[in-house]
């Protein structure tokens, strides 16, 4: 209620305007805003402050050499990644060769979402000629918005921008400022997009619990941050930054940045090792994540000889998900009797879905190619009690399902006769 | 039961040999057909919407479409006065279409109040565009819109239906992805224009008002199209809704059938009290009647409670038939989902009667039912001619029968049908001054788009309030702007229904391990209807709330079978902080300010069904609420010869009677206001009467009221004169003692104080 009261008290301050003034023409001619009170303080912090013709921007640029090691991964072995994709002809999401231009991108703002929600810090890892620089640009203040967003150079050339869940956050954020200012502004260019968010969920999906980045760090990259500022803290950071001047804090938030985007090139060198990697590099689950990847981008050559691989190397149970998914290509090329030992095969490990799908499977093949009716009748009962017992449909799809096998059972069983 | 199917004309001619129907219609009005006024279709009517006309058997406008279309394309932004079944969507969608057809890159936003209004006009507008033959894209946009569809809404969208609160919080919040619509927007479509009005009403007027600005920053300068029912002051309300100036259309070109209205008076039970019979009871009565002749029909009640009393009662007529679904209670609080069933069954005609809360006076497509019952009067008379529009198809005769209850007003309309019948309606108000309503927006506006110095936000100069949130560090201010500079995103937080920010969450407990939520309610309602105790009555079934949590707003109930149901009091004190306008009439003082009042729930009676014994009491408790409003007072000296228990005594009788006609003059519900009396206020320890807004900050109602003073005291004069009852009755000064002489010391207080030494 004290706020209630507080803002019933500010009514003698509501001025109105008569309704017949003549609405005064918008300002379009562009003046360059003013620094901030704080300039000095900042640079003298450690950031350099730069001047364009839009404005004024902070920036903070450090270098690393390729012998720069993160976590378990030196940055020069971003060359052996592209390397790799260089002789790859195919497309693949994470496929970028030394023609690129790749930009590491990762952004801080002040909020979630909405057009209220300013971007303050850009940081944009590049090669150099030395190995890598990062740039962190700071929005000097959100009047000179226009000077900040000019300088990630993104209305020029065409990058290759590698982010981690860019495409849902940064990318679209990004896109909301510069239409923004875009009368000030070139266009913003469209670039190649490469979010490492989702070909880390594509491939350890059933392997880490969280797709966090800095779990991914501690357990695929063994990278461990120190006095690492938690994300959420940046907004107030800076909210508190700009009112006061104080940039102590910022320089956390820089360094948050700065480590998600040194995990983003090793990010990018690990995933790029596993997808190129037979069978031996992680577990099973993963090689087989990534054999099913190849078979959903259409490349079944090369995702049957992944999961080969994951079968001649791992045990019948950790090979399950593999023979399960083999034994699709098998039906598909018309290979049937070995489709069915692909699924026999996988049957005694497969979770609840798979194995319903499967028995389903094994019911149409005894079905209809290989004309053993009262064998498809054991599946189907088997697929029938499965769901029957199972609490992983919804009541609609459970409903339909059981519907659909009890059909094919009396089918089966008139088809005895 | 016998169930013989009969017509509406065949009822009326039964009803013409029933003595007790006979003695209790005190007043018939029957509403002739009215013929059509056509206007030829504009000569420059793009020729796939003539075949789309035609195609339909249209062949010539309705003269109010006609002028709507001249108005819209030679832009002039205009409200088109529409009852129920008048064709009124042609005023908004040929234009558009034509304007679309004519310019490919032409964007137009509809408005509904709810998102069903918004689906219906979908609907038909793509049923038109089909018969056009032509690339139009039309979607509507809210909570319900797949993702996946979302980006081309936004990207290729011409025409996208929402709603205000979409608007408010999907929409604007996030306008630099709808960039193709703001730039080429050429039409705003306000349909339903005047469910708009009051606090509603001033939340929405200031979500056009950021519409507009955004629409300024994108270069687009869009017409507004609104439709309205009949009110009194429909192009005011619409220029104070948007901001913009208006003209006016108010000449109804569209046919309507014959219309048969009845005026039902209950018998008076207790001579002494004039106590009638319950007006619930008697619409059971009626609704059974015509349930039996099987005519459609549609009751309206006031409250949710009463709907589903007589949900409850009337369901009993199909207790044989297992699964009948031919009785439903219709009210806000119902899932979406329930809600959308019940319209389709509307229309199909498997139900047969449908109780209402006043939700479905909007336009949502039911069809055209035969009857409507209203339960008491609507409070004003905009809202009892939606709903008499509800009943009327055109080859059928229509009945609307209103059944009035014991209260002051519904007496008056009684005794005076031609205030109804031939007044124009009351006028709609909404009061986008109110301070909190318009400090929420300007959060919202400035996180849409940051304040230049020298801007104004619509009619408001907000320099002085951007600087109190720079203060608050909502903003920050550099040199010349003030921008958004805070994690949050102020939309969320702001509803623009309900008069307290936070609703009360219903929860069913019946099944234990299957906790689940019924319903909602807002928190000022929740004191009165979800205490500890109180029956809440859904789907009419009876639930009894076993712990109110309100820290966390949360009603926990179980469901129960008992015989009666609960009614609370509620207490308040006043404050007047401060006087912001006075003036002398005769010896009284009347004022207009800020008041700060503290209501609280203090008993619960049970009532009885049926007989609506009291059969038991018990306290409520819950913490006091406080309102900061604004009010009007009046006051006077302490008349000399007469003890504080007498003045108190008549006060109480004249503020009823006042807080009854008070609806006469603006167009509000009896709750929107309320009439306390002091004998004596704090800060003058005079004898006062306050009348002020139930709605924090005020919306406006009070402000006009400050006026109205004198007409209204003279109105309660001759009302409690003519009154037939003899010591007080709920139709006049509210239920009395026997023993008491409450009316002489009412009548005695007016004369001689109010009217003759006051008021000269």
């Amino acid at each position: 209620m004290s706020y209630e009261k507080k803002i019933l008290q500010m009514k003698q301050l509501l001025k109105k305007t008569s309704t017949d003034a003549v609405k005064k023409e918008q300002q379009v001619s562009f003046e360059k805003p003013q620094e901030p009170f704080y300039s000095a303080d900042w640079v003298s912090a450690g950031l350099q402050q730069l001047q364009n013709d839009l404005g004024t921007v902070f920036l903070k640029e450090t270098h690393y050499s390729l012998d720069y090691q993160h976590g378990k991964y030196k940055l020069g072995q971003f060359y052996e990644a592209l390397a790799l994709w260089d002789h790859y002809e195919d497309d693949h999401p994470i496929k970028l060769t030394s023609e690129d231009m790749p930009v590491f991108y990762d952004t801080e703002t002040t909020g979630l979402k909405g057009v209220g929600t300013h971007i303050f810090l850009n940081g944009l890892l590049e090669e150099s000629a030395e190995g890598f620089t990062l740039k962190q640009y700071v929005l000097a203040d959100p009047s000179n918005e226009a000077a900040f967003l000019w300088e990630s150079k993104f209305w020029q050339g065409e990058k290759a921008v590698i982010t981690y869940n860019g495409k849902s956050f940064d990318w679209p954020q990004l896109q909301t400022r510069w239409t923004l200012n875009r009368q000030i502004l070139p266009p913003l260019r469209t670039h190649h997009q490469i979010d490492l968010f989702h070909i880390s969920k594509r491939i350890w999906k059933n392997d880490l619990s969280r797709m966090k980045l800095s779990n991914i760090e501690v357990a695929k990259l063994d990278f461990h941050r120190v006095d690492d500022l938690p994300g959420y803290l940046a907004p107030i950071v800076y909210l508190d930054a700009v009112r006061s001047g104080e940039s102590t804090s910022l320089f956390q938030v820089l360094r948050h940045n700065e480590y998600d985007l040194l995990s983003l090139i090793t990010l990018f060198i690990q995933a790029t090792e596993l997808v190129f990697s037979t069978a031996a590099k992680d577990s099973a689950n993963v090689h087989t994540n990534i054999g099913k990847w190849y078979s959903d981008l259409k490349q079944e050559e090369r995702g049957q000889k992944l999961l080969e691989g994951v079968v001649h190397q791992y045990s019948e149970k950790e090979a399950a998900m593999a023979n399960y998914l083999l034994a699709f290509d098998k039906k598909k090329n018309r290979a049937f009797s070995e489709a069915a030992h692909y699924w026999l095969a996988a049957l005694p490990y497969l979770e609840e879905r798979p194995l319903v799908e499967a028995s389903i499977e094994l019911a149409k093949l005894y079905e209809h190619q290989l004309g053993e009716i009262a064998t498809a009748q054991r599946y189907t009962l088997q697929a029938l009690n499965k769901v029957k017992m199972s609490a992983i449909w919804k009541k609609e799809a459970k409903i339909n399902k059981i519907k659909q096998l009890e059909k094919r059972y009396i089918r089966l069983k008139r088809k005895e006769r | 039961m016998i169930r013989e199917r009969k017509t509406v004309a065949e009822l009326l001619a039964a009803w013409q040999s029933d003595a007790v129907m006979q003695n209790r219609v005190q007043h018939v009005k029957v509403i002739g057909e009215k013929p059509a006024t056509y206007a030829d279709f504009p000569e420059d009517l793009h020729p796939s919407i003539v075949k789309a006309l035609q195609a339909r058997n249209i062949n010539q406008l309705y003269c109010h479409q006609r002028q709507a279309f001249d108005f819209a394309m030679n832009g002039q932004s205009f409200t088109a006065v529409t009852p129920t079944a008048s064709g009124k969507s042609f005023c908004y969608h040929l234009p558009v279409l034509q304007t679309i057809m004519q310019n490919k890159e032409a964007r137009a936003l509809y408005l509904f109040p709810t998102k069903a209004l918004a689906q219906d006009q979908k609907t038909e507008m793509n049923t038109l565009i089909e018969a056009m033959d032509e690339e139009i894209l039309s979607y509507t946009f809210d909570g319900d819109t797949a993702p996946g569809i979302r980006q081309k809404v936004r990207k290729a969208g011409h025409i996208v239906m929402t709603n205000p609160d979409m608007l408010h919080a999907g929409i604007l919040p996030h306008h630099t992805k709808w960039v193709s619509l703001f730039e080429n927007l050429k039409f705003i479509i306000v349909d339903e224009l005047h469910t708009y009005k009051g606090v509603f009403g001033s939340h929405v007027a200031h979500v056009l008002r950021r519409l507009q600005r955004i629409c300024r920053y994108y270069g687009s300068n869009p017409l507004f199209i609104c439709t309205s029912a009949t009110i009194q002051n429909p192009k005011e309300l619409a220029e104070k809704l948007t901001h913009v100036q208006h003209e006016l259309i108010d000449d109804n070109g569209a046919p309507s059938g014959k219309k048969t209205f009845l005026f039902y008076n209950p018998p008076i039970v207790n001579p002494t009290f004039g106590v009638r019979r319950s007006a619930i009871l008697e619409v059971k009565d009626l609704a059974k009647k015509l349930y039996e002749a099987e005519i459609q029909t549609i009751i309206f009640a006031k409250s949710r409670v009463r709907v589903e009393m007589l949900v409850t009662y009337l369901k009993s007529l199909t207790k044989q038939r297992i699964h009948d679904e031919s009785v439903r209670g219709y009210r806000g609080g119902y899932l979406p989902s329930e809600r959308r069933a019940i319209e389709k069954g509307l229309r199909e005609g498997t139900i047969k009667t449908v109780v209402s809360t006043n939700a479905l006076e909007l336009g949502v497509d039911i069809g055209q039912l035969q009857a409507c019952i209203m339960t008491g009067y609507p409070g004003n008379i905009a809202s009892a001619w939606q709903q008499a529009g509800r009943a009327g198809r055109r080859q059928d005769e229509a009945l609307i029968i209103y059944v009035a209850q014991s209260t002051a007003l519904d007496q008056y309309i009684i005794q005076h049908p031609n205030y109804l019948l031939g007044n124009k309606p009351e006028e709609a108000r909404v009061h986008p001054d109110n301070m909190l309503i318009l400090m929420d927006h300007l959060k919202c506006a400035a996180f849409e788009l940051p304040f230049k110095a020298g801007e104004d936000y619509a009619e408001f100069d907000v320099k002085d309030l951007l600087d109190y949130l720079t203060e608050e560090k909502i903003l920050l201010k550099t040199s010349d702007t003030w921008h958004w500079m805070t994690d949050s995103f102020p939309s969320h937080n702001i509803s623009l229904r309900s008069a307290s920010q936070e609703n009360v969450v219903i929860i069913d407990t019946s099944n234990t391990g299957s906790a689940n939520v019924i319903g909602e309610m807002d928190r000022y309602s929740a004191m009165t209807l979800l205490h500890e105790e109180a029956i809440y009555i859904h789907q009419g079934t009876q639930y009894q709330v076993e712990k109110l949590d309100w820290e966390e707003k949360k009603a926990f109930v179980r469901e129960v079978d008992v015989n009666y149901f609960t009614d609370a009091n509620i207490a308040v004190e006043l404050k007047v902080i401060s006087e912001d306008q006075t003036k002398k009439i005769g010896a009284a003082t009347v004022s207009y300010g800020d008041v700060m009042t503290l209501a609280t729930a203090t008993i619960f009676k049970k009532i009885r069904f049926n007989t609506h014994d009291n059969i038991g009491s018990g306290p409520i408790d819950l913490p006091p609420e406080e309102m900061h409003t604004s009010s009007t007072w009046m006051n006077f000296d302490q008349p000399l010869d007469w003890t504080e228990d007498d003045l108190n005594g008549a006060m109480l009788g004249v503020a009823y009677a006042m807080n009854s006609f008070i609806p006469l003059y603006i167009q509000s519900d009896r709750s929107d206001v309320h009439v306390v009396p002091q004998v004596k206020a704090l800060h003058n320890s005079k004898p006062t009467f306050f009348i002020y807004d139930s709605y924090p900050g005020g919306i406006g109602l009070s402000e006009r009221i400050y006026d109205l003073w004198q007409p209204l005291i003279e109105h309660v004069y001759e009302h409690v004169m003519v009154c037939s009852c003899q010591i007080g009755c709920p139709s006049c000064i509210g239920a009395q003692d026997q023993s008491g002489d409450a009316k002489d010391k009412v009548i005695q207080f007016l004369q001689s104080f109010l009217l003759e030494e006051l008021i000269k």
